[in-house]
C-alpha cells in the first residue's frame, strides 16, 4: 500500500480504526456509534472507497414519506377538507367564497376540497347554491390520510409498510419534487453497505502501529495553550501533498533585479555611477559626441524633439564654442574638423535623450583621472513598437578615465565584461564603427544558451570629443546590450514585456 | 547603415576567388562589413561604417577585401592633380554663374569599354541610391546622373535656368513638362522637388546641342539620360554644394567602374567661380591632403609596441601607402577615401591592418572607487520599504498617450511634455507622474488577485521655467493600493509608516482642487515645509476614465526632494 497513514483525515481513522475484517459497514452503524453527522459519514465512504480501503458489498433501495413543514401544520390545524368539514358541521350551509374567507384557504383549495366532499357524498351544494352537509362523517380516504399524517410525525412512513387503501389516500397529498405546498414529501433511498478489504486492514494496521487515533488536536488555538488541554493528547501530523494556498508577496520586480545586479556588478568592478535628465539638447546628446549636425542618425526620423520649449536657454561655456569650432576646423585637437560651419540655434534643440553616451560626454570635463563611470540610461528612439524596439529602452553605458588606457584595456575590459555579466564562454572583437570612437570594437560572445551574439560596442572616444571637453587623456567607451540578456534572464522574447503593465504576470515572473 | 544587395558572381569576380559564407562572415570585419544574409545568389551586406562610403559598393568592399588579403594596393592612373592633369579630350563641362548660390557645382567623368549588363546597372543604380541618400543626405548635398555619352555634343552646360520656360520630356514620361511641372507631377519631383523648389532659378543641365541632360537633382531627360543595358559608352555628372563631397563621390564611382572593366575618361570641369582648387580641374581629381600620425601616439593608443615595418605593413593592408620619418607616420589618403580626419583615424587604420586578433586583451591596474548614485541608493531603501509593506515593484515605459497622461487623469496639461514629431498618438507624451502608470496597471489587471498593492520608482518629467531646457527629470516613488475596502486610512497609515522608516518629521496640508482625488479626502505631505508629495482616494472620475471599478488610494513622492 502506498497510503501515507499521516494523510488520512481524521473521519477516515476513526472509521478505520472502529470496523473489523469482514464486518458490515453502513451509514446507519457509523452515524451511531462514531457520533458523526450523515454528510462526514458519506465523505469518509466516499475518501475510503476512492482509495480502496473499503469496498461497496451491497446496496438497497427504499422509498418512504415524510412531512413537510406545511404537512406538519396541518398535523395541528388539520387538512383543508377536514377543515371545511367542521366549518360546515358548526355554521351550516355558506358559499365557496365565504369559507374560503372565513378559513384564510385558497378559492381552488376549497374547490377541490369540497370536490373531494361531494364526491365521496359528504357535502352538496343546495338551491341557494351554498354548500352543506349531507353525512355526519368524513370521506374514509380523509380519516385514512389523518391517521397517516399523526404516524408520520413519529417517523417518516417507509412505502414498504402502506396498505392498498394507505398508498390511495397518500397518493394525492405526497410530492417527489416541489413539496414544499404538499403534505408529503416522496423521497428515494439507497443503502450501501461496505466492508473492509485487505488494503483496508494493511492500512488499519498501520495506523494502529503509529498510534493515529483520529482523536489528534488539529489546529492548536490560543484556550489549548493557556488550559494546557494539549498535553493530555497527541498533535495530528500532516500530509506534505496537500494542496497548497497561494500567498502574494511584497516584491521587487524582476527585471529592476536584474538590472540592480548589473550595477552592483559594475560598482565592484569599480565603476561610479552618472545619471542625467531624460531632456537634452543636441549640443550633448549629439555635438559634445563629434556627430556633425547633418549626421543621418540625428534625421527627424531617428530622434523626438521636444515640442515646447524647442530649444534650451543655452549651452555652457567654454563647451560650446571649443565643440563649434572643433567640428567646424577641429580646433585645437589636432583633428582637421568636419569642415562646416556649426549651427548654433540647432545645437539648442531640445530631445529626448537618443543615447545613453550623452552621460558620457556630461562626465567628461567633471571626471577625476584615473575614473570609471557607468549608467543605467533611458533612452529614446524614433521607432515603431515592437518585440525588438521599445519607445523607451535602457542602455548600460560607461566610460573608464585613464592617463595610460589603451587598446588592449578595452579588450580586456570587454573580455571582463563578457565573462563576469554575460557568462560568455569565448570572446570575439571585431572592428566597428561609431562617430565617436575611433578605434571602435564591437564584442562578440558566444553564450550558453543563446551562441554567439553582439554584447556590446565600444571605443576609445575621438579626441575631438575629448579634448573639446578639456580632457587630454584617453578615454574607453563602451555600452552593453544588456536587455537581450535580461529577456533570457527572464525568460522571456519580447521587449515590450520588461515594461508590462500586467500586474499577475509581474507578480509571477522571475529570475533564472 | 547603408546594406547593400550584389550578385554573388560579380561580387566574387570583383574579389578575385570564390568565398564560402563562413569565411565572408571571417574576413568582412575587415571592411567593416556584416553578411545580412543571402536570397538564391544574391548576397546582402551591411556596412557599418557611416563615413566610408567607399564601402557601400560591390566593387569598394571586395577591394578592401582583396587589398587585404594580398598586402597590395590597387592603382588608378586616370587621376588628375593640380600639377599633373589627364587628357580630357573635348570632354568639358561649364558650370554657369547662374547656378550659384542654388546649386553650385557640377563636375563629371566619362567611361567607355564595357557593356552595360543588366548586373552592372543594377549595381550601379545601386551605387547612385546608396551615395546619393545616404552619402548625400538624400540628394540634398550630391545628385548623381548616368547618361549615354554617345549623344552629347561636348561641352555640356550647367546653368540656373527658368523653371517655368524650360522644358523637356522627363524619364519615365513621354509629354514636354516644364521644370516646375516636373516637380508638381513627376515622382521624382514630388520626391526630391522641394530641395530647389523655393529658389529662382533650378538647376538645369543640357549639352552644346540644346539637347537636355538632366534637370539635377530631381530628373534625367527620356532620351541623354536613359541608360540601358547593351550601352558602351557613359557620362557620370555629379551635382551639389560642396565640392569635395562630389569630388569624392566621382572619385569612389570611377574607382568601383574601373574595378568592373571600364575605362575612365577625365572631363575638364570649369567652375564658374575659384575654387580652393583653382577655376578650372580635371576629374577624377585627387585633392585629398596627407594625414599624419606620430608612431608614438599610435603605439600608446593601441598599448602595442609596433615596429615601424609593422606598421606599415599594417596600412598597406588598408590599401593606404604610407612612409615613415622621425617617427612620424605619413599616409597618402587613397583616392576613394576621405574618411581621416585626425592621426586616430591612423591608428584604426594600423589596429584593423595589424588583426586585432594580434591585440592581447589586459586589464588596466589603475585603481578606482566603485560606488552607486546617492539617487539610487535612496531607491533602493525606500524600494525595501515598500516591499515590507507588502507593495509589488512595477517598471513601466516613459511615453505615453495623451489620454493616459492628462485627459484619464483629470488634470490640466500645462506642465507636460509634448513630443514634437510623435510616431503615433499613442507615444506622444513624456509622463509628468507615476500615478497615470499605476492606474494602467489597474485598468489591464481586473483579472489578477486582490488586493492590488504595486509601485514604481522611476522618473518624471515635467515643465519647470527655472531650469535650462524648462523642464525637471525628477525621481518619483509612486504607488497604490487597489481593493474592495481601501480608503483614506489606509493611505494615511501607509505614508505614516514610510515617512517614520525614512526618518521624516512631516506634516499634511489638504489638497484643494486636485481632479485625481476625492475633494476632502488627500493630503500633500510637507518635510520643513517642503512639499515632497502627496496621497489620497482616487476620485472616481478617474477610475471611470481608466475603466477600472475598485476604489483606490495612490500617493506620489519626489525621491530627490527626501534625499
Amino acid at each position: 500500500m502506498d497510503i501515507d497513514v499521516k494523510n488520512l483525515h481524521p473521519l477516515e481513522v476513526r472509521l478505520l480504526r472502529a470496523v473489523k475484517m469482514g464486518e458490515d459497514i453502513t451509514a446507519e452503524r457509523i452515524i451511531k456509534e462514531l457520533d458523526y453527522k450523515v454528510g462526514q459519514c458519506n465523505q469518509a465512504f466516499s475518501w475510503l472507497s476512492a482509495k480502496g480501503l473499503i469496498v461497496e458489498k451491497n446496496r438497497v433501495k427504499y422509498a418512504f414519506y415524510e412531512l413537510t413543514d406545511t404537512g406538519k401544520s396541518q398535523a395541528e390545524l388539520g387538512l383543508p377538507v377536514e377543515r371545511i368539514f367542521t366549518f360546515l358541521k358548526e355554521n351550516g350551509a355558506h358559499t365557496l367564497p365565504e369559507i374560503a374567507a372565513s378559513l384564510s384557504l385558497e378559492q381552488s383549495d376549497v374547490g377541490s376540497s369540497f370536490g373531494q366532499l361531494s364526491g365521496a357524498k359528504c357535502a352538496a351544494l343546495n338551491g341557494e347554491r351554498k354548500a352543506e352537509l349531507i353525512s355526519d362523517s368524513l370521506p374514509n380516504d380523509v380519516v385514512i390520510a389523518r391517521a397517516l399524517i399523526n404516524k408520520a410525525l413519529n417517523a417518516p412512513l417507509m412505502e414498504a409498510d402502506l396498505t392498498k387503501e394507505e398508498k390511495n389516500a397518500i397518493k394525492g397529498l405526497a410530492k417527489k419534487r416541489g413539496a414544499a405546498a404538499s403534505t408529503f414529501k416522496y423521497v428515494e433511498k439507497e443503502d450501501v453497505t461496505y466492508t473492509l478489504t485487505s488494503d483496508g486492514q494493511e492500512v488499519k494496521d498501520a495506523l494502529l502501529k503509529a498510534n493515529i487515533t483520529g482523536e489528534e488536536f488539529g489546529l492548536l488555538t490560543p484556550q489549548m495553550i493557556q488550559s494546557g488541554s494539549w498535553k493530555n493528547g497527541t498533535f495530528r501530523p500532516y500530509g506534505l501533498n496537500a494542496p497548497v494556498s497561494r500567498i502574494i508577496p511584497g516584491r521587487t520586480n524582476a527585471y529592476g533585479d536584474y538590472l540592480m545586479w548589473v550595477k552592483d556588478k559594475l560598482v565592484s568592478l569599480g565603476f561610479e555611477e552618472f545619471d542625467g535628465p531624460l531632456v537634452e539638447n543636441e549640443f550633448w546628446n549629439g555635438d559634445a559626441l563629434f556627430m556633425p549636425q547633418f549626421h543621418s542618425a540625428r534625421d527627424i526620423h531617428d530622434v523626438y524633439y521636444i515640442k515646447d520649449p524647442v530649444h534650451c536657454k543655452e549651452i555652457e561655456e567654454p563647451w560650446l564654442s571649443r565643440v563649434a569650432k572643433t567640428h567646424e576646423d577641429g580646433g585645437d585637437t589636432g583633428s582637421r574638423g568636419w569642415g562646416y560651419t556649426f549651427d548654433h540655434e540647432f545645437t539648442r534643440r531640445q530631445v529626448m535623450r537618443s543615447q545613453g553616451t550623452v552621460l558620457s560626454a556630461h562626465q567628461l570635463p567633471k571626471a577625476k583621472v584615473p575614473g570609471k563611470y557607468f549608467g543605467v540610461a533611458r533612452c529614446f528612439r524614433y521607432d515603431q513598437v515592437d518585440a525588438t524596439h521599445g519607445a523607451d529602452f535602457y542602455q548600460t553605458e560607461g566610460i573608464v578615465v585613464g592617463k595610460d588606457v589603451n587598446l588592449r584595456n578595452l579588450l580586456g575590459l570587454l573580455k571582463m565584461f563578457a565573462e563576469e555579466v554575460a557568462g560568455a564562454e569565448e570572446v570575439k572583437y571585431v572592428p566597428g564603427y561609431f562617430p565617436f570612437t575611433e578605434p571602435s570594437i564591437e564584442v562578440h560572445i558566444k553564450h550558453p544558451k543563446l551562441g554567439w551574439f553582439e554584447l556590446g560596442g565600444s571605443g576609445i572616444f575621438r579626441p575631438e570629443v575629448t579634448r573639446a571637453m578639456g580632457l587630454d587623456v584617453p578615454v574607453l567607451a563602451w555600452g552593453l546590450g544588456i536587455d537581450r540578456m535580461a529577456l533570457m534572464h527572464l525568460g522571456l522574447n519580447d521587449l515590450r514585456e520588461l515594461f508590462t503593465p500586467d500586474i499577475e504576470s509581474v507578480r509571477m515572473r522571475r529570475g533564472n | 547603415m547603408p546594406k547593400i544587395e550584389t550578385h554573388e558572381n560579380l561580387f566574387y569576380s570583383l574579389c578575385g576567388k570564390r568565398y564560402t559564407d563562413d569565411e565572408l562572415v571571417d574576413i568582412f570585419p575587415v571592411a567593416k562589413a556584416e553578411l545580412d544574409g543571402r536570397e538564391g545568389d544574391k548576397l546582402k551586406i551591411e556596412l557599418n561604417d557611416t563615413n566610408r562610403p567607399d564601402l557601400w559598393s560591390a566593387a569598394g568592399v571586395a577591394r578592401a577585401l582583396r587589398t587585404y588579403e594580398s598586402g597590395k594596393k590597387y592603382e588608378y592612373n586616370f587621376f588628375s592633380t593640380k600639377d599633373d592633369v589627364k587628357d580630357s579630350g573635348n570632354r568639358c563641362i561649364i558650370d554657369d554663374a547662374s547656378a550659384l548660390g542654388i546649386r553650385d557645382y557640377s563636375i563629371a567623368f566619362a567611361a567607355k569599354g564595357c557593356k552595360v549588363t543588366e548586373e552592372i546597372l543594377l549595381t550601379l543604380i545601386q551605387s547612385q541610391e546608396k551615395l546619393c541618400s545616404n552619402f548625400g543626405r538624400k540628394r540634398k548635398t550630391i545628385a548623381l546622373g548616368i547618361y549615354r555619352s554617345d549623344l552629347i555634343t561636348y561641352p555640356v552646360h550647367y546653368c540656373g535656368a527658368d523653371p517655368d520656360k524650360t522644358r523637356f520630356v522627363p524619364l519615365g514620361m513621354t509629354e514636354e513638362l516644364s521644370l516646375r511641372e516636373i516637380c508638381e507631377k513627376h515622382p521624382k519631383g514630388k520626391e526630391y522637388g522641394y530641395i530647389v523648389s523655393d529658389k529662382p532659378l533650378f538647376p538645369y543641365l543640357y549639352d552644346d546641342k540644346g539637347e537636355t541632360l538632366s534637370f539635377p537633382p530631381v530628373i534625367n531627360s527620356a532620351k541623354i539620360g536613359a541608360v540601358e543595358v547593351g550601352d558602351e559608352n557613359l557620362f557620370i555628372e555629379l551635382s551639389g554644394p560642396i565640392l569635395d563631397d562630389l569630388l569624392l563621390t566621382a572619385s569612389i564611382l570611377s574607382c568601383d567602374m574601373a574595378d568592373m572593366g571600364f575605362e575612365i575618361l577625365p572631363v575638364r570641369v570649369k567652375f564658374a567661380k575659384e575654387t580652393k582648387y583653382g577655376s578650372e580641374i580635371t576629374v577624377p581629381y585627387y585633392f585629398q591632403s596627407s594625414q599624419s600620425c606620430d608612431i608614438a601616439y599610435a603605439r600608446k593608443t593601441l598599448g602595442e609596441e609596433l615596429t615601424e615595418d609593422e606598421c606599415k605593413a599594417a596600412l598597406t593592408n588598408m590599401g593606404v601607402d604610407s612612409s615613415i620619418n622621425d617617427g612620424v607616420i605619413t599616409v597618402k589618403v587613397p583616392e576613394y577615401r576621405n574618411d581621416f580626419l585626425h592621426a586616430a583615424d591612423i591608428v584604426e587604420d594600423i589596429m584593423i591592418g595589424h588583426g586585432l586578433l594580434n591585440f592581447a586583451p589586459v586589464l588596466s591596474a589603475e585603481f578606482t572607487k566603485g560606488s552607486l548614485s546617492p539617487a539610487e541608493e535612496y531607491s533602493r531603501k525606500v524600494k525595501r520599504l515598500m516591499v515590507g509593506l507588502g507593495f509589488q515593484e512595477m517598471m513601466y515605459n516613459y511615453l505615453g498617450s495623451r489620454k493616459e497622461y492628462v485627459d484619464n487623469m483629470h488634470i490640466s496639461d500645462e506642465k507636460v511634455v509634448f513630443i514634437a514629431n510623435p510616431m503615433s498618438e499613442n507615444y506622444e507624451v513624456v509622463r509628468p507622474s507615476v500615478l497615470p502608470s499605476l492606474l494602467e496597471s489597474e485598468s489591464v489587471s481586473g483579472h489578477a488577485q486582490y488586493p492590488h498593492n504595486i509601485f514604481e520608482i522611476g522618473k518624471v518629467v515635467y515643465k519647470d521655467e527655472n531650469d535650462n531646457s524648462g523642464t525637471v527629470t525628477k525621481n518619483h516613488l509612486g504607488f497604490m493600493s487597489s481593493d474592495n475596502q481601501v480608503g483614506f486610512n489606509e493611505a494615511i497609515s501607509y505614508v505614516n509608516t514610510l515617512m517614520y522608516f525614512l526618518n521624516k518629521e512631516y506634516t499634511l496640508q489638504a489638497v484643494e482642487n486636485d481632479g485625481r482625488f476625492i475633494p476632502g479626502r488627500a493630503a500633500k505631505v510637507l518635510v520643513n515645509n517642503v512639499e515632497v508629495g502627496l496621497f489620497g482616494e482616487v476620485h472616481p472620475q478617474v477610475l471611470e476614465s481608466w475603466g477600472c471599478s475598485m476604489p483606490a488610494i495612490m500617493a506620489e513622492f519626489d525621491i530627490d526632494a527626501l534625499l
